[in-house]
């Protein structure tokens, strides 16, 4: 059985590909270089309204660490990819006026920076993220929670994407929120498996972040998927498993 | 393997003197007196100062105090890196006792992560025993675990239960005789001398060619500058526990014996003092 890790190597493939579909489709993804090495990441910032849900989400401390076994299984890839990536993706200024018609709150605008890393613990991407109002104040965990949509907050909690912690983030030692990576390979495994026998290119940067993404409100357009050019995207790797 | 059970012991119940003084900016009803405490370098500031708090909310009005945080010589402290790590990086050879200053308004969001509350540390602890897992065994004795085994090991640490802690950690440090070691050592390599916190990638403990790798073939491999070449000076101290260990050690035996809790090898490298 093929294994369903991302070497570094290929981290970097997927986001050279990635990044020539953003820069056709002018959507904001760059490349940040970290000095002196080979090292980086893909940045995209964007502003988003959101509506202010004041009901309290969630004990956000206690449920953080379980990214465990024990959590029951769901099938987030199917459903959560038919709901999230929304038709209208190209009308970039407007991405968020669904979310705003379907609250009775107040909304506010926010700045979002989104940055997508490569874990080599886990081998696989892993979405960090920071949110500020427009004056610049910081969002703290608990608003970062108030402001997923209450339809994803639900889902969430018995889904393998169900950990949003403050982290300090690895290249720049500042605290940014995480996605936990821990059951990545979990949920992307039938993705890859079903590409791959169909000898279907994937690009699996940006097959993962169209999954996790719409959770903190990253739209991917759906044009990432449709103008795929089939010779240069194979980005998955064979299995590499090493001694053991 | 008596002499090696020793070196846990002595890791786990290593201490930092240190002296607790309050920020003076902060207001008070009557002078703030420091507080002394030994501090486990294996432990996280946060989840060992609750009397250094208490102390200092006695001379405080409740409406003065936000979340607490700590400072050494204008660096703020970051909680979630162990204790010992936070000495050796930014306060090794200096005079004991260690002098932190404590603060409870002016949070630096931009620096430090929110410590609300201990849960927040047993998930940290907890997160950083699960990637060491999928560095060391792919996860698997980690997911093998039942969540009571967790406990255990968050408790270990929380209560300073030595015992109980290894009794459990030591299933973690278990592999296969003939592989010689972990699949990958779950390591940190920590500078004060760049803007990136850490260097963390993939090494493992033996060569391709079957040579067993040491703490010097890998900072060979990530901070060669660490090594002094040939007639040239020290330039750099490279400290575990606050001492340093031989760049001949064996890094699968520093893994054993000189991981933190979280099963991390946190190895600091400090410009040699100049004096």
């Amino acid at each position: 059985m093929s294994s369903c890790v991302l070497e570094e190597e290929s981290f970097h493939r997927c986001c050279q590909l990635l990044l020539q579909q953003s820069q056709q489709l002018g959507d904001g993804w760059s490349w940040e270089p970290v000095q002196g090495s080979q090292e980086g990441y893909l940045r995209k910032t964007a502003l988003r309204s959101v509506a202010i849900d004041p009901r309290p989400v969630r004990d956000q401390a206690g449920s953080s660490s379980d990214c465990g076994q024990e959590e029951e299984q769901s099938a987030p890839v199917a459903s959560a990819d038919a709901d999230t990536i929304r038709s209208d993706a190209e009308d970039e200024d407007d991405e968020d006026e669904g979310v705003c018609a379907a609250c009775d709150g107040g909304s506010q605008v926010l700045q979002y920076e989104y940055h997508v890393l490569f874990s080599c613990s886990y081998r696989t991407p892993v979405l960090y993220f920071r949110a500020s109002t427009l004056e610049g104040r910081s969002l703290s965990l608990e608003e970062v929670w108030g402001s997923v949509h209450p339809n994803f907050r639900v889902r969430l909690q018995s889904s393998p994407l169900s950990t949003v912690t403050q982290q300090e983030h690895p290249l720049l030692g500042q605290p940014f929120f995480m996605l936990h990576p821990c059951r990545t390979e979990e949920f992307m495994r039938p993705v890859l498996q079903a590409a791959q026998d169909q000898h279907r290119p994937v690009n699996y940067v940006l097959t993962w972040l169209s999954v996790v993404g719409p959770v903190v409100g990253l739209d991917v357009p759906l044009q990432y998927s449709t103008q795929l050019h089939p010779a240069a995207s194979v980005c998955m790797d064979p299995a590499d498993d090493g001694p053991g | 393997m008596a002499d090696d059970k020793d070196v846990l012991r002595d890791v786990w119940f290593g201490r930092i003197p240190t002296c607790f003084t309050l920020n003076q900016d902060e207001v008070t009803e009557r002078e703030a007196e420091p507080y002394y405490l030994l501090l486990p370098r294996v432990s996280y500031l946060t989840l060992v100062t609750d009397k250094v708090k208490k102390h200092f909310l006695k001379v405080m009005k409740a409406e003065d105090v936000e979340e607490m945080w700590f400072e050494y010589e204008g660096t703020p402290l970051k909680w979630h890196y162990p204790i010992g790590v936070l000495f050796d990086l930014h306060a090794s050879n200096t005079v004991l006792p260690w002098s932190i200053t404590v603060h409870f308004k002016s949070f630096p969001d931009s620096d430090l992560l929110h410590c609300p509350s201990n849960s927040v540390i047993e998930a940290h602890f907890m997160s950083s025993i699960k990637e060491a897992d999928a560095l060391k065994h792919k996860s698997q004795v980690v997911n093998d675990m039942q969540k009571k085994d967790h406990k255990q090991l968050w408790m270990g640490l929380q209560n300073d239960k030595f015992d109980q802690f290894w009794a459990m950690n030591r299933k973690l440090m278990e592999y296969p005789t003939e592989e010689g070691g972990f699949r990958y050592i779950p390591f940190r390599i920590y500078q004060t001398m760049s803007d990136r916190p850490f260097i963390q990638k993939q090494f493992r403990p033996v060569s391709p060619e079957g040579n067993v790798h040491t703490l010097g073939s890998l900072l060979k491999e990530m901070y060669p500058a660490a090594i002094p070449s040939d007639g040239e000076q020290k330039r750099y101290q490279v400290m575990i526990h606050g001492i340093e260990p031989l760049l001949e050690t064996p890094l699968q035996w520093l893994s054993e014996h000189l991981s933190h809790p979280d099963n991390f090898l946190h190895i600091c490298i400090i410009p040699t003092p100049t004096d």
